[in-house]
C-alpha cells in the first residue's frame, strides 16, 4: 500500500521548484521529509493536500483519503474555546455527544482536558499547538500533513509535542508526511527519512529506520549522515 | 467597588460639571431666558416634559424611528458589507454606490425624502442612509481582516461554505459591526432629528423641538435636547454591553 507523487513539475516565479519529480510513501508510518529553508517542502505538502495545484504531475492513492494538516502556526479560531476549535473540523454528521467526547478523549492526550473551555488567547504558544495537534486528529483522516509544527518552539515543549503526537498516533497508525528541517525532530518521529536537496528538487538520501525511535547510537550515527546529506545537498 | 467607581469616572464627573457651570455663567451674563435660560429652569422644564401624557409617545416615536432605521441599515450593510468583502468584483461595483451616499448632504436626503415619503417615514429614511455606509465600510474591513490561513484551515478540513461564513466570518467582523455600529448611532439620531424637523410627524423630539423654537421657548428647545443626548447615550452603553458579550473571547 502507497501514495505516490509522480511527473511533479511546478514552477514559481523564475524558480524551477520541481522538475520530475516523483516521490512514493508508504501508508501507516511516519514518513519524514528533510530539507535546507527554502527548497519548497511546504509547496509540495501544499500541493499534496490540494490547497496549491502542480503545474503537472499526478497524484496516485489521495483519492477518497481524509486529510488533515497541522500548519506552522496553530490557526485556531479566537472566538472559539478550546473544545469548540476541535469540534469544529468534525463533521456535523456525527452526533453531538460524540463529538464532544471524541474531544475530550483527545484533549487528555495532548494534556489540556482542564483548559476545554479556554479561548486561544489565554494559552502559551506550545499548548496552541497541541491544540492544532488534536485537531488534527479529530476529523478521523487517514493522512495528516504536518509543515513543521513545532518551528520556533524551545527543545523542552518541542519534545513533549513529540511526545503527545507519538501518543495518539500509535493508536491508530495514520499515514504521516511531516516536513522539517530539524533532523533531531526527523529522528525522534519518523520511520523512514528522505532528505530533498535546494530546487531543482531531487531527493538525496534515504533512510529508513528499523527501531523507531532509534537507540542513542544509531540516532547519532543517522544523525550525522542526514546532516551530512543536507550539507551536500 | 464604590470608592474605584467614583476614581474611575471621577474626570468625567469633573467634566459635567465644568460644562453646567459654563452654562449658568453664560445664563448670568445674558440675563434673559429667551437667548440662555438658566440650568435649574431649564431642568424642572425637562421634569415637566417626562410627567407629560405625550412624553412617551413622543419619545418613543423618535426611539423607534432610529431603531427601525438602525436595523435596516445594520442588516443591508452587513449583507452588503459580507458580499463585497468576499467578492471583490462586486465591491469594486459597489464601491461608487457607498461613496456616493456618504457624500450626499444630509439636507439633500431630507429635501428630497419630504418630496417622496409621508411625514412619519422622512427620519427614517434619513437616518438609513446615513448609517448605512459606517457599517457596510466597517463590515468589509472586517471581512479583510480575516486571516486566510484560518479560511484555508477551514477549508481543508471541508467544513462548509455555510459553516464557515456563520463561525469564520461573522465572528471577525463582529468587533467592527460593533465599532460601525456605535459611530453609525452617535450620527443616526442626529439625522432623526433634523428630519423630525423637516418633516414634522405628529410625534417625535424634532417636531416638539420646532414648535418649542416657534415660541421661543428655550429652555424647552434645550431640554429636548438633552432628552436626546440621554437617549443615544443610553445606545452608545447598550452597545457596549452587548459588544462585552458577544466578543467576550478578546478579553485575556
Amino acid at each position: 500500500m502507497s501514495i505516490h507523487v509522480g511527473g511533479l513539475h511546478k514552477q514559481f516565479g523564475n524558480i524551477l521548484l520541481y522538475r520530475n519529480f516523483s516521490i512514493t510513501f508508504t501508508e501507516g508510518i511516519i514518513t519524514c521529509i528533510l530539507g535546507p529553508s527554502g527548497c519548497g517542502k511546504t509547496t509540495l505538502l501544499n500541493m499534496i493536500g490540494g490547497l496549491v495545484n502542480p503545474d503537472s504531475g499526478n497524484l496516485s492513492g489521495f483519492s477518497n483519503k481524509r486529510m488533515s494538516y497541522i500548519f506552522q502556526d496553530p490557526r485556531l479560531l479566537p472566538w472559539k474555546t478550546v473544545r469548540g476549535n476541535i469540534e469544529f473540523v468534525i463533521s456535523r454528521e456525527v452526533q453531538k455527544e460524540i463529538r464532544r467526547q471524541k474531544t475530550d478523549t483527545l484533549l487528555k492526550l495532548v494534556e489540556l482536558g482542564a483548559f476545554a473551555d479556554y479561548y486561544p488567547a489565554q494559552l502559551s504558544g506550545g499548548m496552541r499547538q497541541r491544540v492544532a495537534v488534536a485537531r488534527a486528529f479529530a476529523c478521523d483522516p487517514d493522512i495528516i500533513l504536518m509543515d513543521e509544527p513545532f518551528k520556533g518552539l524551545d527543545i523542552s515543549l518541542k519534545k513533549n509535542l513529540t511526545r503527545s503526537f507519538s501518543a495518539i498516533w500509535k493508536a491508530e497508525k495514520h499515514t504521516v508526511i511531516y516536513v522539517t528541517h530539524d533532523v533531531d525532530e526527523a529522528l525522534m518521529l519518523g520511520k523512514e527519512i528522505m532528505v530533498m536537496s535546494p530546487p531543482p528538487v531531487q531527493i538525496v538520501a534515504y533512510e529508513n529506520i528499523n527501531v523507531s525511535p532509534p537507540d542513542e547510537k544509531q540516532f547519532n550515527s543517522l544523525k550525522k549522515k542526514l546532516l551530512m546529506a543536507l550539507g551536500e545537498s | 467597588m464604590k470608592i474605584s467607581f467614583i476614581k474611575k469616572h471621577y474626570p468625567g464627573i469633573i467634566s459635567v460639571i465644568a460644562m453646567l457651570l459654563l452654562w449658568k455663567l453664560l445664563a448670568l451674563y445674558f440675563n434673559s431666558a429667551l437667548i440662555v435660560p438658566h440650568p435649574e429652569r431649564t431642568l424642572i422644564t425637562m421634569l415637566r416634559l417626562f410627567t407629560d401624557v405625550d412624553f412617551l409617545g413622543i419619545a418613543g416615536s423618535t426611539i423607534l424611528r432610529g431603531t427601525a432605521g438602525f436595523i435596516i441599515s445594520a442588516l443591508l450593510g452587513i449583507l452588503i458589507g459580507i458580499v463585497s468583502g468576499i467578492r471583490p468584483r462586486f465591491n469594486a461595483f459597489f464601491r461608487p454606490v457607498l461613496v456616493t451616499i456618504r457624500s450626499v448632504p444630509v439636507i439633500a436626503l431630507a429635501l428630497l425624502a419630504l418630496i417622496w415619503f409621508r411625514p412619519g417615514f422622512v427620519p427614517v429614511f434619513i437616518a438609513m442612509l446615513t448609517m448605512f455606509p459606517f457599517i457596510c465600510t466597517n463590515v468589509i474591513d472586517g471581512i479583510r481582516s480575516v486571516d486566510p490561513g484560518i479560511v484555508e484551515m477551514a477549508k481543508f478540513y471541508r467544513v462548509n461554505h455555510s459553516r464557515i461564513i456563520r463561525e469564520v466570518h461573522i465572528p471577525a467582523i463582529m468587533p467592527f459591526i460593533i465599532s460601525g455600529a456605535s459611530s453609525a448611532l452617535g450620527i443616526g439620531w442626529r439625522a432623526i432629528i433634523i428630519g423630525e424637523v423637516l418633516s414634522q410627524p405628529d410625534y417625535g423630539i424634532g417636531t416638539m423641538m420646532h414648535a418649542q423654537q416657534i415660541y421661543l421657548n428655550v429652555d424647552a428647545v434645550i431640554a429636548w435636547t438633552i432628552i436626546a443626548v440621554l437617549i443615544s447615550y443610553i445606545f452608545e452603553k447598550l452597545i457596549r454591553l452587548s459588544e462585552r458579550k458577544l466578543v467576550s473571547w478578546k478579553e485575556t
